[in-house]
């Protein structure tokens, strides 16, 4: 159980870097192996795969261009016969999607800083500092990786509840400053470890203490991991579905994950309306979608470097 | 694990006091966050599982009662571990299995492999409540994209997500549609396996299925025995598939022990919560969880192959 957790982490996050980058460098298969299928049969396949991915959200755009009776046709049409371009502004009115919008992004922004900056602080202590008690507290740190997020539910909620906390969105922001993901703090560690030591010395010879090393000498050396930690701390936030849902009671405060499902979850009877909906939701899609194709760079690089050090 | 953080005896050690005093400066936050939202609610919640609480008054301590209740009384309680249940046995070695054949499908040289690669993780990258929302709307009866296609091409149709037979299924198709995660991985996996031994093999005159079943397997069986680790466990907490989906429903064909947990504590029904019955499920659920992580890493040996002993 104790080398369990360290395995469980790294190893999905190496694997998942070595492929990314992977994707950059060379071609998939060293020139020597093997096509055990031909080319024909290969882009066949290769077709079906990309339409099984790529055709449910052609069909998600299609249905934000027809009409809100247009999509209950029988039998239904995979075209619309007439473009609602209109859906695209009535139907986030009708969602509140601004708002929602916006309390997704004040929610976001703050616990990916807090989550980066917290984790970020610890790893720096946990490679780079000696302390009685370092090794105690990173495999705390890293065993509390395997613990289902679901045990500290009710308690929490409790907790919560009891200062105030309900209905607000500190539940969602305020464990984030406190290093909120040990999977960061594991990462931020690794990634501290490859950094040679002579750097620090050299810092300490010119007179600059530990904070002063820590925000001007680190911070950027490491910048392919925290900006990793930015994507993944981002999407773990604006997809949480769960935790506001138990958290926020007041529709005016939710973030968009519990907004949109809302929408769409029968209330007095009423059916809602689909192309409203999926118009709305293409909306939500984009920010994630945005990011992953902006920052791949960073997240192949950040992802392979992580991957190189928690190899050795 | 070799490295272990700045080498004892030099340089760094001159100025160890405040070094101490520094670190734990830095690493405050975490140990304060530790505390509060991991060690507090863990022991809080085992406390809780021992008793009746609604939230309002103190809870009472009733002793195992809840998992008496759990166990021999309530109704909904087995259908809910039956429902966890299935939905693990459908989706992981689904999940597993698609995920192997889509990498080794991605692990070739072909033009274009990359944009496969990309649309194949792509569902990964959008926020869980639009692609289950989508997937709704897709597995509608009627005017569903699903249906529609298989009516097109002459195959059976189905009610899906309103079928109590098909409920479930159509959950794990929805959950497969994220099965790039799966896949990027094994792909990792599958490029560190050494070029030389599939030269070897060719040079042996080994086909496909033997090259697959004696280099291929158990080269990347390490990170197969943490996939099945991860998926189980992520897949025992599903939640929010059932939710927005099903809500448990029709009868209790998908409702599974989170939604259970959620309904009993958090309901806005006009219920009163059940915040220690609720802690009770919680627990039996962390328990499921800790089996599957013990036994699977208990009997990895058996069919995990490793070149070099931990150290």
């Amino acid at each position: 159980m104790t080398t369990l957790p360290t395995e469980t982490a790294e190893a999905p996050r190496a694997a998942e870097a070595a492929a990314l980058t992977e994707t950059s460098t060379k071609s998939p298969a060293p020139p020597g192996r093997r096509r055990p299928v031909g080319t024909a049969s290969w882009y066949v396949i290769a077709l079906f795969i990309s339409s099984v991915m790529v055709v449910p959200l052609l069909w998600m755009i299609t249905i934000g261009l027809k009409s809100g009776t247009a999509v209950f046709e029988v039998p239904p049409r995979l075209l619309p016969h007439e473009f609602k371009w209109s859906n695209f502004v009535n139907g986030p009115q009708a969602i509140h999607f601004p708002r929602l919008l916006l309390n997704s992004t004040i929610i976001t922004v703050l616990s990916v800083l807090g989550g980066v900056m917290t984790a970020m602080m610890a790893g720096y202590a946990l490679a780079r500092l000696r302390f009685p008690g370092r090794k105690l507290w990173f495999y705390l740190f890293v065993g509390s990786m395997l613990l289902p997020g679901v045990v500290g539910l009710i308690p929490l909620f409790q907790l919560y509840k009891s200062i105030g906390w309900y209905d607000t969105w500190l539940p969602l922001i305020v464990p984030a400053f406190f290093g909120g993901n040990p999977l960061f703090i594991f990462l931020a560690r690794q990634y501290f470890l490859a950094i040679p030591y002579s750097i620090d010395e050299a810092a300490k010879i010119d007179g600059a203490g530990h904070f002063r090393i820590f925000t001007s000498v680190m911070l950027p050396l490491t910048r392919p991991a925290w900006i990793t930690m930015a994507i993944l701390a981002f999407q773990a936030s604006w997809n949480d579905f769960l935790n506001p849902l138990v958290y926020l009671y007041s529709s005016e405060k939710w973030p968009l994950s519990v907004g949109m499902a809302s929408f769409i979850s029968p209330f007095a009877g009423q059916t809602p309306n689909w192309s409203y909906y999926m118009a709305t939701n293409l909306l939500y899609m984009l920010p994630p979608l945005i990011i992953f194709f902006a920052a791949q760079r960073y997240f192949i690089q950040g992802l392979g470097s992580l991957g190189s050090t928690t190899q050795k | 694990m070799n490295r272990d953080g700045p080498r004892g005896g030099r340089g760094l050690s001159r100025n160890a006091g405040s070094d101490v005093k520094a670190a734990y400066l830095f690493i405050a936050p975490a140990i304060i966050g530790f505390t509060v939202f991991v060690v507090y609610p863990l022991i809080r919640s085992f406390y809780l599982a021992l008793t009746k609480y609604n939230g309002l008054t103190d809870p009472v301590f009733v002793g195992l009662a809840n998992f008496r209740r759990l166990f021999t009384v309530d109704p909904a309680f087995w259908p809910s571990l039956r429902a966890t249940g299935y939905l693990v046995v459908l989706y992981v070695p689904l999940s597993l299995a698609i995920g192997l054949a889509l990498a080794m499908f991605c692990n070739q040289r072909f033009a274009g492999v990359r944009i496969v690669r990309t649309l194949a993780y792509l569902p990964v990258v959008l926020p869980a409540v639009a692609t289950i929302t989508l997937w709704k709307f897709i597995l509608n009866p009627q005017v569903g994209l699903l249906n529609t296609i298989l009516e097109k091409l002459h195959l059976p149709t189905s009610n899906w997500l309103q079928s109590p037979a098909m409920s479930m299924p159509s959950i794990v198709i929805v959950m497969l549609w994220g099965v790039g995660g799966t896949m990027i991985i094994f792909l990792a996996a599958l490029q560190a396996v050494p070029t030389e031994l599939y030269e070897a093999a060719r040079v042996d005159g080994a086909g496909p299925s033997s090259v697959f079943f004696r280099i291929t397997l158990p080269m990347i069986s390490p990170i197969m025995l943490l996939q099945v680790i991860l998926q189980t466990t992520a897949a025992l907490q599903t939640f929010n598939q059932p939710k927005i989906l099903t809500n448990g429903g029709p009868g209790f064909s998908t409702s599974v022990l989170m939604l259970s947990i959620y309904n009993n504590g958090f309901s806005n029904l006009g219920r009163v919560p059940q915040l220690g019955y609720a802690s009770a499920q919680v627990w039996v659920l962390f328990i499921l969880i800790i089996a599957v992580i013990a036994l699977t890493a208990k009997f990895s040996s058996l069919w995990t192959y490793s070149d070099n002993t931990p150290d």
